[in-house]
């Protein structure tokens, strides 16, 4: 009987939120009246809710999500400042002669507006509105343009020191100390989210890699799909040329590697470096514009952002809790360890079931979600890696976030695109990335050296 | 009168939500300025102080509880719009005024009714930090839980107002 208001408490929830009230009040809405009806039916105790004031206020004491504010006002900072558009349009010069070449440099501005921004709704619609326009002008394919502004905004999902990871990592670290206390380990291993930083970056920059090598498959296959620039007679040259572009470079460079150097240098929490990355963020405006009518708007965005993703927190909240009385972690813990593949069918399933799921919801929303239920069955089980699994996870969802039809970057690329790119452009075009992440994910699965590697080597 | 009734309640909450939330929303940067001077005290003058890390933690939380019915209002929580998105504004507001009704009310109210005497016990020993050196103030962060449910649920009332106006309208025309 519990169980079985478990699973219709789920199936409640997806049916609820396709109406399109917010998903934090959806989730904890529905979850509530599942409670009622268990306490009414006797299954479980809505005393259980009692636990809520003391979990937010977990929350509200945890050291390791004030990174996340921080993140935030340094994306939405630069974002404010065009430190962008300066980048984009310099490296587009450097590169332009050759064929491809603008393709090129947008996968590497955009990994590094990525990487600085880490969210990847701001990254898309800068690239989008900047970086689109540019490639069509140019000449490029429609298809080609828009797969790899989609492709490489969506790094921002995986790209240290993303939101996602911060989240993954604190939801994970939860998971994996329960994991090992219930396996009778009581002085358990932590999970740190530099770890997860750490286990990032190699499958990260793969992916640039792999974009790189697929743009430049197609502008040696298929010229007219990418091609060389025009030289720009107006445009600055020689050493003059040469300074802009160090100009526009060195200074995001130094701040990237700042807050990435002192994560995973060990030197800084991610919440440390998120402060210095603000900061950073605020210099690096301030040398370009007044800084002093920014602040007030770069506030702002940052407040809404981040009391959106804390409250979906919230939301989850009530429904792990409900979950969880009604026995439904019990449930799916003996549903995994009992599916046929043993470890590999869990976490294929766990990972199916988040992709789908990335199809309508946010990945903020999956992982405090998911993680709580599957999290510690998982990293019960022998051979898995917390680290590996974090990033199967991460970019999992990433792929998931530019996955057509319903990929949120291709939305928010949708919404700035020029007139002149269809919707079926975006699609056609994503499709070769999305096989590019599918094949980084299958190596990654037979691989997981690749995600556990440098956090060893830094940290043990 | 009728008419302006319902608008009234409406723009006095979104006014008194938009306040508390602009306000809060400076916290932004003073969590980035104090976490800042945190760090260089720690690595430049190996200074640390619970007192401030401490008041950091507590921007932070104040900054997302107080900032939320505020982002509500300027629909920053996110929906999943697959229809949403391009459904009519009267589909909409009966979306809005149903959820508000059936999901943020009772959320609001059962976390007010779960968190007052939770907030109340901390009052009622004026609990501090357990670090000695810390801020003596946690009943005052504890308080925030039901601060955050009221100015939701008074959110939630502007919202089902404003999803009337828009349903009354449409019947008339």
């Amino acid at each position: 009987m519990a169980e079985t208001l478990a699973i219709l408490m789920v199936v409640a929830v997806i049916a609820a939120l396709m109406a399109g009230y917010p998903v934090a009040l959806t989730l904890a809405g529905v979850s509530l009246a599942f409670a009622f009806i268990g306490d009414l039916t006797g299954v479980m105790s809505f005393a259980i809710l009692g636990a809520l004031p003391q979990r937010i206020f977990g929350v509200m004491t945890n050291g390791t999500l004030l990174a996340i504010p921080m993140f935030i006002f340094m994306g939405v900072m630069l974002e404010r400042s065009r430190v962008a558009e300066d980048l984009l349009e310099n490296m587009g010069r450097l590169f332009g002669k050759l064929r491809g070449g603008l393709a090129f440099s947008v996968v590497i501005v955009g990994t590094l507006l990525a990487a600085a921004k880490g969210v990847v709704g701001a990254t898309t619609v800068t690239m989008g509105l900047i970086v689109l326009p540019a490639m069509l002008r140019h000449g490029y394919d429609k298809r080609l343009a828009a797969g790899t502004v989609a492709a490489t905004a969506t790094l921002a999902q995986i790209f240290p020191p993303a939101t996602v990871l911060i989240l993954l990592g604190d939801q994970l670290s939860n998971a994996y100390q329960s994991a090992q206390l219930s396996q009778g380990k009581f002085a358990p291993d932590a999970l740190n989210v530099s770890d997860l930083f750490a286990g990032a970056l190699l499958p990260a920059f793969s992916l640039v890699a792999l974009y790189l090598v697929y743009v430049g498959a197609v502008a040696w296959l298929w010229p007219k799909a990418a091609p060389a620039l025009r030289r720009d007679p107006k445009g600055p040259r020689g050493a003059k040329f040469a300074r802009k572009l160090a100009e526009s470079l060195v200074a995001p460079l130094v701040l990237i590697l700042a807050v990435l150097g002192s994560i995973l240098g060990g030197i800084a929490t991610p919440t440390e470096a998120a402060s210095i990355g603000a900061v950073g963020a605020i210099l690096l405006a301030a040398r370009k514009t007044a800084i002093a009518p920014l602040l007030r708007p770069v506030a702002d965005k940052t407040a809404q952002i981040t009391a959106m993703i804390f409250v979906i927190l919230i939301g989850a909240t009530f429904f792990s809790l409900v979950f969880r009385a009604l026995g439904g972690d019990l449930m799916v813990e003996r549903a995994l360890t009992n599916l046929p593949g043993g470890t590999t069918g869990a976490i294929l399933t766990v990972m199916l079931a988040m992709f789908l799921l990335g199809f309508v919801m946010d990945a903020f929303e999956i992982i405090f979600v998911v993680v709580p239920i599957v999290g510690a069955a998982l990293l019960k089980m022998p051979g898995v890696d917390p680290v590996w699994l974090g990033i199967l996870m991460a970019m999992n969802l990433q792929t998931s976030y530019m996955h057509p039809p319903l990929g949120p970057t291709l939305f928010f690329l949708r919404g700035v695109a020029p007139k002149a790119i269809k919707t079926s452009d975006i699609y056609w075009g994503v499709i070769p990335f999305v096989a590019i992440q599918i094949v980084a994910l299958i190596v990654l699965w037979f691989v997981p050296a690749l995600a556990t590697w440098l956090p060893h080597a830094l940290y043990r | 009168m009728a008419k302006g009734s319902l608008e009234t309640v409406a723009d006095r909450i979104d006014r008194l939500n938009a306040a508390i939330g602009r306000g809060a929303a400076w916290l932004a940067l003073v969590i980035v300025v104090l976490q800042f001077a945190l760090v260089v005290a720690r690595y430049v003058f190996s200074l640390g102080s619970i007192w401030l890390s401490e008041t950091v933690i507590y921007a932070h939380a104040a900054l997302f509880l107080l900032a939320a019915a505020w982002t509500l209002q300027l629909g920053g929580h996110v929906r999943v719009d697959i229809f949403y998105a391009d459904a009519k504004p009267r589909t909409k507001a009966w979306i809005d005024l149903i959820g508000a009704l059936v999901l943020l009310f009772p959320v609001m109210l059962t976390l007010l009714w779960l968190s007052w005497p939770y907030a109340a016990r901390s009052w009622a020993v004026l609990e501090r930090s357990q670090e000695a050196s810390g801020l003596p103030l946690v009943f005052v962060l504890k308080t925030l839980i039901p601060v955050f449910a009221v100015l939701m649920a008074l959110q939630g009332m502007a919202q089902a107002a404003r999803a009337v106006l828009v349903l009354r309208k449409r019947r008339r025309g």
